[in-house]
């Protein structure tokens, strides 16, 4: 019975059919041979592709970032000096406020500017580009512009007590007309303000407190 | 002897696949690196840069508008508070910000940090004012 305990002890080895098919066999050592080879060359080639590119692109990204987060920068460095400037000097509590609240809506808009400069990068769809450019007032196109314009052309500075609302109401409706695809997904649609109207904010602001319009000369002159 | 050769040919040509096969892959993968290194490194530089671009601006709108408000009061205490100020503004004006590749970047900023803090206390504006870490996405 010697036969059967050898049969037993090699389990894997077919021992009863002689006609194995060898070629087949080597065929197929041969093809994961080669798609090792394939799947090794192809993680060296990206290892090298990408030591290579990321410096390159970081250099790009970061002139991006950094030109696109000066503006918010300065509009809020602009808007900390009034409200220091207005400590100092005792100022009301109401243009207090004010000064704050128009320092939330720039954090806001810096939120906004810092999530689309982290979309740009994954997805880089030109029209969903446009689109979000066109929503920021990023663009300086005649047509957004003037939408701009017809919306806040005599709402600046007609009523202090609820000068902020009254711009923000203005812009729901210009939201409502610039529908797009990535801010569906945002609930905060009628906050959501930008650099135009935070320009004029602070230019009303800065008449408020009585300040002339050269003071603020230079935050006129942002641009993203 | 022409068994001999006919053996090696054979282990050349083997060889030889085995080195066009990983160029194959070689390649297809450079190309996936080299589109992800570009989006990742933007990515990272895009944040990095918002940083900078963001602080800088902070203190250049911050020192203008000072300047103005301390121009128009156009008292003679304030001279030193106005130099101090001007010094400022001329440091974030050469500072080329966006420029990732400027080997001075972050030891300038440092000093421009210094001049700010400067320009505060001589301003008598208290330190916890100074930045609302609390409203900014990106703290510096």
């Amino acid at each position: 019975m010697s036969w059967v305990q050898a049969a037993l002890s090699q389990p894997n080895e077919d021992v009863f059919d002689e006609d194995a098919d060898e070629l087949h066999l080597v065929q197929k050592e041969w093809k994961s041979t080669m798609e090792k080879r394939v799947k090794e060359g192809y993680r060296d080639g990206v290892e090298a592709g990408k030591d290579l590119s990321l410096q390159q692109g970081f250099n790009r990204g970061y002139k991006q970032g950094a030109e696109m987060m000066m503006a918010c920068g300065q509009l809020k460095g602009t808007l900390s000096a009034l409200l220091s400037w207005c400590l100092l000097n005792g100022h009301v509590s109401a243009l207090l406020t004010k000064t704050n609240n128009l320092l939330d809506a720039v954090g806001k808009y810096e939120e906004r500017v810092l999530k689309y400069v982290n979309s740009i990068y994954p997805q880089p769809h030109p029209g969903e580009l446009l689109d979000s450019v066109q929503d920021m007032g990023l663009n300086h196109t005649v047509p957004a512009e003037s939408k701009f314009a017809g919306n806040e052309t005599g709402r600046g500075c007609e009523n202090d007590s609820e000068l902020s609302e009254n711009c923000c109401e203005g812009n729901v409706g210009l939201d409502s007309f610039q529908s797009d695809s990535w801010r569906t997904n945002e609930h905060m649609d009628s906050e959501e303000p930008t650099l135009t109207w935070l320009k004029k904010q602070a230019a009303c602001l800065g008449a408020e407190l009585g300040l002339s319009l050269d003071i603020l000369e230079h935050v006129q002159k942002l641009e993203s | 002897m022409e068994a001999a050769a006919g053996a090696s040919d054979m282990f050349d040509a083997i060889v030889m696949a085995e080195e066009r096969f990983h160029g194959e892959g070689y390649r297809d993968g450079y190309a996936e690196g080299s589109h992800v290194g570009v989006i990742e490194g933007r990515r990272y530089g895009a944040l990095h840069g918002a940083k900078i671009g963001s602080e800088i601006g902070y203190y250049l709108g911050f020192a203008l508008t000072w300047q103005c408000l301390l121009h128009r009061a156009a008292e003679e205490k304030h001279s030193k508070k106005i130099k101090t100020l001007e010094s400022l503004i001329g440091m974030i004006q050469k500072y080329p910000y966006e420029d990732p590749t400027y080997d001075k970047l972050q030891e300038d900023l440092e000093k421009i940090r210094g001049k700010f803090k400067q320009v505060c206390s001589l301003l008598n504006i208290q330190s916890d004012f100074r930045i609302d870490t609390e409203r900014s996405p990106l703290t510096f």
